[in-house]
């Protein structure tokens, strides 16, 4: 090659790397301005779907939110949040949270979608939670995605509802066999699961 | 890529290994039916010194990681001292020799648990990244499972190829099969 011609080629190759940059940096852009917009979206249709409950009770507390801490556990997450006294509001409104405003959309644990449709607390402790069909058919399947959205809101209410003891999860009023295809809801969650994060291997 | 497909793969690979090193292997589904939870556990149940594995590829968690799982129930809530539950009736036992059918699994759970952590320290060695120890989840498959049962999900079903999944069936196959043949040797009585 003479010397014309690899000036030539470098010439164009820095034109190419300077393109690309470019391209680059307008597509990571438009990336964000689309998780930006989907987030957005996602807040606007969950307050349609399940408006910000409001007791007479209410006081802004630190409530501990359990989402996701990278891709296999849930860790607690202290935000200021009207709680009621009543422990089934407060419940609702925890949840409402939980499902509604992740710190970060990869934080999300259950469906934007999903919302609480009813709550109760029996005497023994348990709370029956009925959650609308997102829950279900908007859910990743598997084992790891399925049991970290439990764990999310089992110890959510765990850590925030003094007198809960363990959870039931009904889907539009019914019980369901399982949540994606892979965890049991047929029967109770501890909302407060022996400690224990599994050792990693590297 | 389909997820049942892939996992279709994986578990031919490992039956192949297991069949290698002498264990006979039923397959719950060899081709693309749909088979019931509660078919696949009859189907184990129906064997004597059975282990049952559930394979599963996972949409999300980090790729190339491996996780085991045994299920675990939810702990029974301690009796309050209140009225209503002090008269409640307690549970009746089920007739002697009986299982009851949603809670199979309940007195394998010790070697479940064992079984499940044989397997997932092996498969630490071959998928970086994997947990050391297994995991307790409700999973559906194995709670009407009467004999050691686990889960083992593959993370995940979103890399680029489907190659790439299917090459973790070879390590996959023979973390089952070393892990088996300890469980074996560990316990008077195994599957075969």
């Amino acid at each position: 090659m003479t010397p014309r011609n690899l000036k030539i080629a470098l010439a164009v190759l820095a034109v190419a790397v300077a393109i690309g940059l470019i391209s680059l940096r307008s597509l990571h852009r438009r990336i964000q301005h689309l998780s930006e917009t989907q987030s957005a979206d996602e807040q606007a249709r969950h307050e349609v779907l399940a408006p910000p409950i409001s007791t007479p009770t209410d006081v802004t507390l630190k409530a501990k939110i359990f989402w996701a801490a990278g891709t296999d556990r849930v860790a607690p997450v202290e935000i200021a949040l009207p709680l009621s006294a009543d422990p089934i509001e407060r419940s609702r409104q925890l949840l409402s949270a939980l499902s509604a405003n992740p710190p970060t959309p990869g934080q999300r644990t259950i469906p934007a979608a999903a919302v609480v449709l009813g709550f109760y607390i029996l005497p023994d402790g348990t709370a029956v939670a009925d959650f609308s069909d997102a829950l279900t058919t908007e859910m990743p399947s598997g084992i790891l995605s399925e049991q970290m959205a439990v764990n999310s809101i089992a110890r959510t209410l765990g850590s925030n509802v003094p007198g809960v003891r363990r959870l039931k999860i009904l889907i539009h009023g019914q019980e369901v066999d399982t949540l994606a295809g892979n965890v049991d809801l047929t029967g109770f969650f501890d909302v407060n699961p022996p400690a224990g994060p599994a050792k990693q291997a590297h | 890529m389909v997820e049942k497909d892939v996992v279709l793969q994986i578990a031919r690979a490992v039956r192949a290994e297991l069949e290698r090193q002498g264990y006979r292997v039923v397959m719950t589904r060899n081709d693309d039916s749909n088979v019931s939870y509660d078919d696949r556990a009859a189907a184990a149940n129906a064997r004597r010194d059975a282990i049952f594995v559930s394979l599963h590829v996972s949409s999300t968690g980090t790729s190339g990681t491996a996780r085991v799982y045994y299920h675990q129930f939810a702990a029974p809530i301690p009796p309050a001292p209140s009225a209503a539950v002090a008269n409640a009736k307690p549970e009746a036992p089920p007739p002697s020799g009986l299982a009851v059918w949603e809670e199979a699994q309940r007195p394998y759970l010790d070697a479940s648990h064992r079984l499940a952590d044989l397997i997932q320290s092996g498969l630490a060695q071959s998928f970086a990244g994997s947990p050391v120890n297994a995991s307790g989840a409700a999973v559906r498959g194995l709670r009407s499972v009467a004999a050691p049962a686990v889960a083992i999900e593959v993370s995940s079903v979103s890399v680029s190829t489907a190659d790439s999944l299917t090459a973790t069936a070879a390590p996959l196959a023979s973390a089952i099969a070393q892990a088996v043949a300890a469980f074996r040797q560990a316990s008077p009585t195994g599957a075969r």
